[in-house]
């Protein structure tokens, strides 16, 4: 196992987003700049902007992955375009030959438009750092360069953006209406289907229904990975299913301080945290920091974790409303413990399979592919929210906690987390095939 | 499990008015009122736009101090004549400023005068008052820091022993971390007593960006906690809170041990009122989609509550009138009892934070009128209050010295608006002023209760929560169809006042160790 020497995320992003005092005095150490900077802003908007559940929030990061890619890619130095090898993209624009560029202010220009557009439903203070951001990098990504050079670096930033957000109009998941959630939605009457877990008055429908039917990037489409259909229901004391729900409730029953720990350290909520796939972006980020890697190899990692992660959670979400099936606390509550109480908020949708084991696979296994096995680090992604730091001796180990986490949490029964890692990987050999170098 | 959701669903879907409820008219009087308040601003001012109402002339109405936000704050002295059309005249009164986000009315030195906090996107200002509506500057003359963040929240008890009072400001983002504000919500101050001034504001750590707090004292122990409504959207790691702030003690917040559990809203208003009529306050929270209702589920020993908005039909979750379907945004709550039929009901400003598109931009203010099961029903486009203004800051009182409660709303960029109740039909009813001797002159702190047969209302007399603003002044009770109650005053020392039997529809004032008087 390599262990890596100790980084805190919010280190991090400092030294990604910061004062710039660890980028080098180069344009490339600008452009990086720019790019983290922006990456972290996105992060803080998933977490405040109201529509950015889980798989929105994948897609996301999915664009601006790919559109900084892109950007790079348009530069000529040994990148390989992912048009088509992305579920339709069929171009992107070209930089003007004899034209002089500068790859910071595109990059900036493709983030700043970017993010813009994919965050237009962001409250006031979003708004506000957005336009923030936006006057303070275009002059320092700007500093010391032509003028012509910027004009047409920015013009070909923004161009290449709306080329991109053009492309992500037409894959099923650009409107979000009602936060994701149906205005109405007749509940399958028969046992063993998802029933709403909550009082909340928009969960008694379950998020984005239609997820899984969105235009996948790197795979076919949501039903490419298909995974076993769940254990088969039952209220009986001697069935497979009542067994499953046992383990759940007797976990439950005993869970020892670390399992809670791990709980809560993967809990990733909507609108509390930077969701699962910013979770992982935060845990790529600190990889590229403590490693030193260089831009081109920063966004082809933000590119492959990007498609990687927004698939996970389409074919995710296919499997989850395929299968419909009952949740933990519903099951729970109703058979074994009325009184019942899982130590996590049980999400608004089905239960199988789990979709951050599934993302979280897939996270890894990218990961994996890009690093190295046992690639060890210390993940502080949380502790801004009073949740302390992890040490993982591989990115295979991060995702298994992942994965296990909601079963400590009582969200999940255990053929949705093994089997839902299984779909992961299985999705992200997609990503990881993507040929992206000349 | 389905079945009961299933009804609970239903009966959300259509919640009946008790036969007998009377809904109140309100007439809509701001053209004519002369109150042409605007809470202006952009990103410093998306939250606060709190109206202060309390009686600076003396004649005996409440007078309305307003935020203004970039505009300077403006007091509107009362010219309703009572019974009459809602009149006021806006006068210079030493207390004009800018970058006011909200203000509270409260007798800090104990001269018989009340006092303003002023809460700002700056320096927060406490001016005393000099009477007939004239205030000064008192930060130097009384100690007080009035730092320079984003003050959002307010609260004022008396501790034991004190003869000054202690205050609490809550205070929100750094405004300096314009580009990522997140997670920077400054310290909420307590300032307690320094001999007749304060000193320096102890720090409320953790702090996360508090929209209301109220002095409470929430299993009746005698001394007030502190409940703290924090906006999730700033805070990280963050929940509502609860303090004990005990006389000689560095507060401290309630913990898991002693029953209070992590809850997580955009909290952004605190309105309290004994729900359940168990003697306890309950505590309703206004937030973004769902409000909270919640009753002390552990008795008095475990700071434990359950929420009940679902189920007794205060969610407020959506626009009920409009035809936006987009969740709800809540600021100010408060409770008071409109059709004067003895039970209390709820108002809810309403308003789009800004331009949240998957918010309601049409959100009507809410008017719930309580039922004598303990659940709500909804009547603010029948009663004619159900403004789409992107409303903040509120008060729900008599404006006109006619028992019935009228209706004030400040609204963000756009005019304030006034409302008076025309009483048509509505029950008899009672207005109380409590007074007594030294500091703490209202009586913050103390218990109202009226008795009517085997019926027992209770008022806890406070100062803070709402959304940026309060009140102090008459404290109204509906008394229904029957003219006469008892009261009795149970002090801020814990001594209780003999019962006394009074006649409805008429203004008493209770002070300490003396019988009723008319006023």
């Amino acid at each position: 196992m390599q262990r890596r020497g100790f980084l805190t995320a919010g280190v991090a992003l400092a030294l990604l987003g910061g004062t710039g005092a660890v980028f080098a005095d180069t344009r490339a150490g600008v452009a990086e700049k720019v790019l983290a900077t922006w990456y972290h802003l996105a992060l803080e908007l998933v977490r405040h902007t109201p529509t950015y559940t889980p798989p929105v929030a994948s897609r996301t990061l999915a664009y601006m992955g790919v559109a900084a890619f892109e950007a790079l890619a348009s530069e000529g130095g040994g990148l390989h375009s992912l048009v088509g090898q992305l579920n339709g993209l069929s171009a992107v624009p070209d930089r003007a030959p004899g034209q002089g560029y500068d790859t910071a202010v595109i990059l900036n220009a493709v983030m700043d438009v970017l993010i813009h557009d994919l965050f237009a439903n962001t409250g006031p203070t979003g708004q506000h750092a957005m336009e923030t951001l936006t006057g303070r990098l275009a002059g320092q990504a700007a500093d010391g360069v032509a003028a012509d050079v910027v004009a047409a670096s920015r013009s070909y930033g923004a161009t290449l953006a709306t080329a991109v957000l053009e492309w992500s109009r037409t894959d099923g998941g650009a409107v979000i209406d009602n936060m994701g959630f149906p205005a109405k939605w007749t509940v399958n009457p028969a046992p063993g289907h998802w029933v709403p877990t909550s009082k909340v008055v928009l969960q008694q429908a379950p998020l984005l229904p239609d997820w899984g039917k969105n235009r996948a990037f790197a795979m076919p489409d949501g039903d490419t990975c298909t995974l076993p259909a769940p254990t088969a229901y039952s209220e009986d004391k001697g069935s497979a299913f009542y067994a499953e729900a046992m383990e759940v409730y007797t976990t439950s029953q005993s869970l020892t301080e670390e399992q809670k720990y791990i709980a809560r350290f993967w809990s990733d909520d909507a609108m509390l945290s930077y969701t699962p796939p910013g979770h992982w972006i935060a845990i790529l980020n600190q990889v590229v920091a403590e490693k030193g890697l260089d831009l081109t190899a920063h966004v082809e990692a933000l590119a492959r974790m990007g498609v990687a992660m927004a698939d996970a959670f389409i074919g995710c979400w296919a499997a989850k409303f395929q299968y419909d099936l009952i949740r933990p606390i519903t099951y729970i509550k109703k058979v074994i413990d009325p009184k019942w109480e899982p130590m996590l908020n049980t999400p608004p949708f089905p239960e199988y399979p789990s979709g951050h084991s599934t993302q979280s696979a897939a996270a890894a296994a990218v990961l994996t592919a890009l690093f190295g096995e046992g690639y060890g680090f210390t993940d502080e992604s949380p502790a801004p929210d009073g949740v302390p730091q992890r040490q993982f001796a591989s990115f295979r180990a991060a995702a298994d906690e992942a994965a296990i986490s909601r079963l400590y949490g009582g969200i999940h029964f255990r053929p949705a987390i093994e089997n839902g890692q299984a779909q992961g990987r299985c999705i992200a050999a997609y990503a990881i095939g993507l040929k992206t170098r000349v | 499990m389905r079945f009961l959701l299933v009804a609970l669903l239903v009966n959300f879907a259509s919640p009946v008015l008790a036969e007998d409820a009377e809904i109140p008219h309100f007439l809509d009087e701001t053209a004519t009122s002369g109150i042409t308040n605007v809470y202006k601003g952009e990103w410093e001012f998306m939250t606060g736009g709190g109206v202060a109402a309390f009686d600076c002339s003396g004649d005996g109405k409440p007078d309305l101090f307003m935020a203004g936000g970039v505009n300077n704050s403006v007091l509107y002295r009362n010219d309703s004549a009572t019974g009459g059309a809602l009149k006021f005249t806006a006068i210079p009164s030493g207390a004009e400023m800018d970058r006011v986000t909200g203000a509270y009315p409260l007798d800090i030195d104990g001269d018989g005068i009340l006092d303003l906090v002023v809460l700002r996107s700056g320096e927060d200002v406490v001016m005393q008052g000099e009477g007939d509506c004239k205030f000064h500057r008192a930060n130097e003359a009384w100690g007080f820091d009035g730092r320079d963040l984003w003050s959002t929240a307010f609260s004022a008890t008396w501790e034991k022993g004190q003869d000054w009072p202690t205050l609490a400001i809550g205070t929100y983002i750094d405004r300096t971390q314009d580009a990522f504000p997140w997670g920077s919500c400054t310290a909420n101050g307590l300032y307690r007593p320094k001999g007749k001034a304060f000193d320096a504001p102890l720090p409320l750590k953790p702090s996360f960006c508090s929209l209301s707090m109220l002095f409470s004292d929430w299993n009746r122990s005698g001394t007030p906690s502190l409940r703290v409504s924090n906006d999730r959207e700033y805070y990280k790691g963050g929940t509502e809170q609860m303090w004990h702030v005990e006389a000689g003690k560095p507060p401290a917040l309630y913990t898991a041990a002693e029953g209070w559990k992590p809850l997580k809203i955009w909290g952004m208003g605190i309105a309290s009122t004994d729900v359940n009529g168990d003697g306890m306050p309950d505590y309703f929270m206004t937030s973004m989609a769902d409000s909270k209702l919640q009753v002390l589920a552990g008795g008095a020993d475990k700071a434990t509550y359950k929420d009940i908005a679902f189920a007794s039909h205060s969610i407020a979750q959506r626009p009920y009138i409009g035809g936006d379907f987009h969740p709800s945004t809540g600021w100010h709550a408060e409770f008071q009892d409109v059709n004067n039929d003895g039970i209390q009901d709820l108002f809810i400003a309403k308003g789009n934070v800004d331009s949240m598109p998957d918010f309601a931009m049409k959100d009507p203010n809410n008017l719930m009128l309580g039922q004598p099961d303990g659940t709500f029903v909804e009547v603010g486009d029948k009663a004619g209050v159900a403004s789409f203004r992107q409303s903040r800051g509120a008060s729900v009182v008599d404006l006109n010295s006619d028992g019935q409660m009228d209706l004030v709303v400040v609204n963000r960029n756009e005019g304030a608006q006034v409302w008076r109740n025309s009483g048509d039909g509505l029950g008899h009813w009672l207005q109380l002023a409590l007074h007594q001797d030294g500091a703490n002159r209202d009586a913050i702190g103390a218990w109202i209760e009226l008795r009517q047969g085997d019926r027992v209302q209770r008022r806890e007399i406070t100062s803070g929560g709402g959304h940026a603003g309060g009140q102090i002044g008459w404290w109204h009770f509906g008394l229904g169809a029957v003219e006469v109650g008892e009261v009795r005053v149970i002090w801020p020392d814990g001594t209780a006042s003999d019962w006394f039997k009074v006649a409805g529809d008429g203004f008493y004032d209770l002070t300490k160790g003396k019988a009723p008087a008319v006023h």
